[in-house]
């Protein structure tokens, strides 16, 4: 009998409790986080709605690191050492137009250099304004560099 | 501090007599069969090392899946055991992307734009800011000052002896990484390209494979089972580079090709290379 | 390899390594200087171009700028052809030209023997002894018009010289004068006035004794033998045939030499010349003439 005693205890009888405030909200100490930092997004509100149709994102195409061109990027680069040794590797650089191939320098040495390879390929009369385009910048860069810039030290 | 150090060397495994190696993967697939008819090679090079041992290096074979020890082969130390120079392996792959690299990115100045041949309005008396020309940069639609042009070329030779080392830094970190397998030759039974993957896949080759020959003409299985898998190549002696052998995960030569390599390399280590070491013009070849 | 195995021991590091792809490899670090770019307060600096002027509206430097070194124009040039000055002997030129000048105009005796009092003496040539100058360099202008036959002794001469001299049968020595006796040479009559003893000559300071004793100068104190060899020597270098001396007419006064000691031609140290007297007074005492005689 001694359970029902304790249950009909536990049911009729509860006792007082009396919550006592010994800390109140205005005395807490708050841990400071990112002093001095300010939000300046705003990011109240609702979230966006895209009604219906989906943001532009762009499709996900990964690159195939493994087309033939890639896979056999560089081939050849080393002929001139590892080859009969009569083939220098700019002559299999087939990818650059031959007038520039093999050529280092600046807008004004190339500029003359592909005159010279295009001056009997037809270019000048097929397309007249490209051709003048390309006089006038190489007169232009003639006259910059001789006249307002100091040429560098002569390499020999 | 000090301890911590050594015990930080330890793990790296340095040893120094490390003269006969296993160059492979999977050490238990040398079968009794192979091992009696194990060819032993020593090799007579015409320009002896001197300080240092030949290399040794296991022959395997591509007839079967599994890995079989055909014999042992030497390797010259100057080619394949050259100092590690990541910087030198560096400079080469830059100069194998500039030597091709054109930048055809192209702007119109303000003479090409078309139009812009009148001045738009008087000098003086509007009020208005002076302008001669509506293709000026300070216009919208106007040409551009200071725009890249197009055909900017980043060609430059690297020397040639340093191209000869990156050949041989490559091919010694490749060997010292046991990326660098010898086989006999590139014989295959079929030409399914799934046995190819499946043998790259049981030696742990890593998926991509460089597969490099004496020879212009691989044998037809090799370049049927190949031509479907775009991550294992085939290139002859000569299309050897440094760029091809970074991409690629393993490099595995046939006997002729790493002798051929060898020889190449020996010999332009060995000669007066006055005329390659000359600086590069543009019109000499 | 070296005896510390660092190629071994990086192949047996590499060993461990992750595998060298193109993803991980790099160049030295630091081997490249890149360019600078001004930060923070100096970013709107005028990149050191200065304000204003040639600096920020050519591009190129004003003309001798080496960019902060100091320039070549600046740089005084270090050419030290004064450096000890002071302390070296100076031979003021006289030419060949000039010399058969003097004689085609009489201004020198050609039949007596020629030394610096009679080259000043002619009134072509002075020279100045307390500027460290120490007599006649006689130079090789001229040299193929060169005709006369003399017994000359200058203070420096060329070998040219010497060939031009001994080609018309003359004869040149080379003597070496202290400045004291240089002073006498210049003018005589100033120092007879005065009324002293004719010094010695002083024998050559260290530096010059190897010219003055060598056959190949004609130095005067040179071996007469070596001297006769080295005429013929010089005979047979220049090509020319060397007059026998012996042969000449005046071969007496093309032999007198001065002695080491001796200032004037037939004057002895310790002489005095008295102008006033027209005599000449000799010392007897034997204490003075050991003194003069060495």
């Amino acid at each position: 009998m001694a359970w029902l005693g304790s249950t009909v205890l536990n049911v009729f009888w509860k006792p007082t409790v009396n919550i006592v405030r010994t800390r109140y909200h205005a005395e807490k100490t708050r841990l400071i986080k990112r002093y001095g930092y300010e939000e300046k997004i705003w990011s109240g509100g609702t979230l966006p709605r895209t009604l219906g149709k989906p943001l532009p994102i762009p499709e996900y195409r990964p690159a195939n690191a493994w087309t033939e061109r890639k896979a056999l990027f560089g081939q050849n680069d080393y002929i001139d050492i590892l080859g009969p040794g009569d083939l220098h590797p700019v002559k299999t650089l087939y990818t650059v137009p031959s007038w520039i191939r093999g050529v280092n320098g600046n807008e004004y040495q190339i500029l003359l250099r592909k005159r010279k390879m295009w001056a009997n390929t037809g270019s000048r009369q097929t397309r007249p304004t490209k051709w003048k385009d390309m006089e006038k910048r190489i007169s232009f860069l003639y006259r910059k560099l001789n006249r307002k810039t100091k040429t560098g030290p002569s390499p020999d | 501090m000090t301890s911590a150090l050594i015990s930080a060397i330890k793990r790296l495994h340095i040893t120094i007599t490390p003269q006969i190696r296993v160059y492979s993967s999977n050490v238990a697939a040398a079968t009794s069969a192979s091992t009696n008819s194990l060819s032993i090679t020593k090799k007579e090079w015409a320009f002896q090392p001197e300080y240092t041992k030949p290399r040794e290096v296991w022959i395997e074979n591509l007839d079967t899946i599994e890995e079989q020890k055909l014999g042992l082969f030497e390797l010259h130390p100057s080619v394949y055991a050259a100092p590690p120079r990541l910087d030198i392996i560096n400079q080469n792959v830059v100069w194998q992307r500039k030597i091709r690299y054109v930048s055809w990115a192209h702007t119109k100045t303000r003479a090409e734009v078309r139009g812009g041949g009148k001045k738009p309005w008087p000098q003086k008396g509007l009020g208005r800011a002076r302008h001669g020309s509506i293709r000026s940069p300070l216009w919208r639609g106007g040409g551009v000052a200071h725009g890249p042009r197009s055909g900017k070329s980043h060609f430059f030779m690297l020397p040639f002896h340093m191209r000869i080392l990156g050949l041989t830094t490559t091919l010694s970190s490749k060997l010292a990484q046991d990326d660098l397998h010898i086989v006999k030759d590139l014989e295959l039974p079929t030409d399914e390209p799934e046995y190819l993957a499946e043998l790259v896949e049981k030696r742990n080759w890593g998926p991509s494979v460089l597969l490099v020959d004496d020879t212009d003409y691989a044998p037809r299985n090799i370049t049927a089972a190949t031509d479907s898998l775009a991550h294992i190549n085939i290139m002859p002696v000569y299309g050897l580079n440094v760029y091809s052998m970074l991409k690629h995960d393993t490099l595995v030569l046939t006997l002729s090709a790493a002798e051929k390599i060898e020889e190449r390399l020996l010999h332009w280590l060995h000669t007066n290379t006055r005329e390659q070491s000359k600086e590069f013009k543009v019109n000499q070849v | 390899m070296g005896s510390r195995q660092i190629t071994e021991k990086s192949l047996s590091m590499l060993r461990s390594l992750p595998r060298i792809s193109l993803g991980n490899i790099r160049d030295n670090p630091n081997c490249r200087k890149p360019a600078k770019r001004g930060r923070a307060q100096h970013g709107g600096d005028k990149h050191g171009a200065g304000n204003k002027g040639s600096g920020q509206r050519q591009n190129f430097m004003r003309l001798g700028y080496e960019t902060g070194n100091n320039p070549f124009y600046l740089r005084v040039p270090q050419e030290h052809y004064y450096r000890g000055h002071h302390l070296r002997r100076e031979y003021p030129p006289l030419t060949l030209h000039e010399l058969q000048r003097m004689i085609d105009k009489d201004r020198v005796d050609v039949n007596q023997p020629i030394d610096i009092a009679s080259i000043v003496k002619s009134g072509i040539y002075n020279f100045f002894p307390d500027q460290k100058q120490f007599g006649v360099n006689l130079t090789d202008e001229g040299a193929d018009l060169f005709t006369a036959k003399i017994n000359i002794e200058v203070q420096w001469a060329s070998e040219l010289v010497i060939a031009a001299i001994e080609k018309n049968g003359g004869v040149i020595t080379t003597a070496y004068y202290d400045p004291h006796s240089l002073f006498l040479l210049k003018n005589p009559k100033k120092f007879f006035e005065s009324g002293q003893a004719i010094p010695r000559r002083m024998i050559p300071p260290p530096d010059a004794i190897e010219y003055y004793t060598s056959a190949k100068t004609r130095g005067y104190l040179a071996d007469p033998e070596e001297i006769s060899k080295e005429r013929l020597k010089l005979s047979q270098k220049y090509g020319y045939n060397l007059p026998d001396i012996q042969k000449e007419s005046n071969y007496q006064m093309l032999c007198e030499r001065k002695d080491p000691r001796q200032i004037f031609y037939g004057l002895e140290p310790g002489w005095v010349v008295n102008l006033k007297d027209e005599c000449i007074l000799k010392p007897k005492d034997q204490e003075l003439l050991k003194f003069y005689n060495t």
